[in-house]
């Protein structure tokens, strides 16, 4: 049986499974999706980037590790960040356990977020994009 | 049919030879480079895993002392020693969306497969087991590790056991205990094992390498083209060891959250339990389990493998301790899990005291940044 994952439709998401939101005052609140946090299993530890760091969309922005691997946590929008999540420092599974609330790692003032945003998917391709997606990830072995 | 490019070193320090494994896979994943398995030896040294504290991993004093170089890889897991006895098997291939490694990607237990078919035909019986580690009945004889570049690439890395010389690795390696005893050296024995020990041979490093490419070639049914580095991959190479593996805040690292140590010593009904423990945040990092009481090495490797990277939460530690139990119900009756998990909480209260204190006063009591000493 397929696995399900949850995709909240009020955001944006790019191919590295980080998600994007934004609110009323333009600010891009940004976090991992569930697919991809399971493809990583559970966090153990992070870095993010401190207050008034400029980040770059595609450029590494911190790094993590995982149950399954290490890596770098690549920016999905570019702008200047204004707020690390110290609750996920201390405790990086709260990523796993609320990816889309108590789990979010960093906020971006973004400089570029119409172009940007443009690369990203959601709305009504979502659903489609996801699926696609959760596919690729059985495929290639990625999924359990 | 899929080609690989197998290059052979040897003797390599380790600032080149961490350099040159994160090149390959960088230039695996931007497509500019072949995918590539290397087999090769570092000079005696050691190295960290990517989050580690260095200083409470290893034996600085010891290294310094010894000359044996320190750093710190981009892989996870914990502190290792490499040297002429330690085969190192680095994978750097693409991570991108392509068919050819459909069935492998990121999956530990699949990047293994040459090792596992390669000792096989030495009548060596491999196991995967936990996250990192490659075991023979339950002894670990190489650890893993996966890192994923921003460029997409993916290395994966092995250091496998060929021989391994035990008092010199706890000499190495920072433990938290005072004195290294023979019941330590025991301990770290029953845990560990080599290729010399269960193929009852003293095969040579390139005769192990010859046996664990075979196993590649014959685990992933592909060319492997031996083959050699480019003259841009060696200045990349140089660049990166330059800039990061020679770069002391690459190889000293702090972070946001530092570690604390906490420790507890509780009387069990079956004798004195020993804990040491480092916390990072609500992390546990480590965990050691010693004592007085009877039990299997490997029940209490399984333990403190378990707590590896684990919520320092009573509920969810004891979840996970259950499972164990499960494992080593009985191997594990001299050991209560009440007593281990009261242990564990009064470790975790120590260490979450001195991360209070640190916090409340960051510099300790005599030292003043930037102004005088008391």
């Amino acid at each position: 049986m397929k696995k399900q994952f949850d995709f909240k439709s009020d955001r944006f998401y790019n191919s590295n499974h980080l998600w994007s939101k934004q609110d009323a005052a333009g600010i891009v609140t940004v976090g991992m999706d569930e697919l991809g946090l399971d493809s990583l299993g559970e966090l153990a530890y992070l870095t993010l980037p401190s207050e008034r760091t400029p980040v770059e969309m595609d450029k590494a922005m911190g790094s993590m590790e995982a149950a399954k691997m290490t890596g770098e946590l690549v920016a999905p929008v570019s702008g200047i960040v204004i707020e690390k999540n110290d609750r996920v420092l201390q405790n990086p599974l709260l990523v796993n356990e609320e990816p889309y609330g108590n789990g979010w790692l960093v906020k971006i003032e973004p400089t570029n977020w119409e172009k940007e945003s443009e690369t990203m998917v959601s709305g009504d391709k979502l659903p489609g994009w996801a699926e696609q997606e959760i596919e690729r990830f059985e495929t290639q072995g990625i999924l359990d | 049919m899929t080609t690989w490019r197998y290059i052979k070193n040897d003797n390599v320090t380790a600032s080149v030879g961490l350099a040159t494994d994160e090149v390959l896979a960088n230039r695996a994943g931007a497509g500019t480079s072949l995918p590539t398995l290397r087999l090769y030896t570092y000079q005696p040294c050691a190295l960290v895993g990517r989050f580690q504290s260095i200083e409470n991993e290893l034996n600085l004093s010891y290294c310094a002392d010894n000359k044996i170089p320190i750093n710190r890889r981009p892989t996870g897991g914990g502190a290792i020693i490499m040297g002429e006895d330690q085969l190192g098997v680095a994978l750097a291939i693409s991570g991108k969306a392509d068919e050819t490694y459909a069935h492998v990607r990121e999956r530990m237990t699949q990047f293994s497969q040459g090792i596992i078919s390669g000792l096989a035909t030495l009548g060596i019986h491999v196991e995967f087991r936990r996250k990192n580690d490659l075991e023979v009945n339950g002894k670990k004889i190489a650890g893993l590790g996966l890192h994923k570049t921003d460029t997409g690439g993916l290395l994966f890395h092995a250091s496998l056991l060929v021989g391994l010389d035990v008092p010199y690795m706890l000499n190495v390696l920072k433990i938290p205990f005072e004195k290294i005893t023979d019941k330590e050296i025991s301990a770290v024995s029953e845990r560990t094992t080599t290729v010399h020990l269960e193929s009852n041979t003293s095969l040579t490093i390139d005769e192990v390498r010859n046996i664990i490419f075979n196993g590649y070639r014959d685990a992933f049914r592909l060319n492997i083209r031996k083959g050699d580095f480019t003259k841009s991959e060696l200045n990349e190479v140089h660049q990166l060891e330059k800039n990061k593996y020679m770069d002391n805040d690459w190889i000293f690292q702090t972070t946001d959250v530092p570690d604390t140590t906490g420790k507890a010593l509780v009387k069990t009904p079956g004798g004195l339990l020993d804990i040491r423990l480092v916390l990072a945040g609500e992390m546990i990092k480590s965990v050691y389990i010693r004592g007085d009481f009877f039990t299997s090495e490997h029940a209490i490797a399984d333990l403190e493998q378990s707590l590896r990277w684990h919520s320092s939460s009573e509920n969810t530690m004891s979840g996970t301790l259950s499972k164990v139990y499960e494992r080593w119900s009985d191997d594990l009756t001299n050991l209560p899990m009440d007593s281990l998990l009261n242990a564990l909480s009064t470790a975790i209260q120590e260490a979450e005291r001195t991360s209070r204190k640190g916090l409340a006063d960051p510099y300790g009591c005599f030292v003043t940044p930037g102004g005088t000493h008391a």
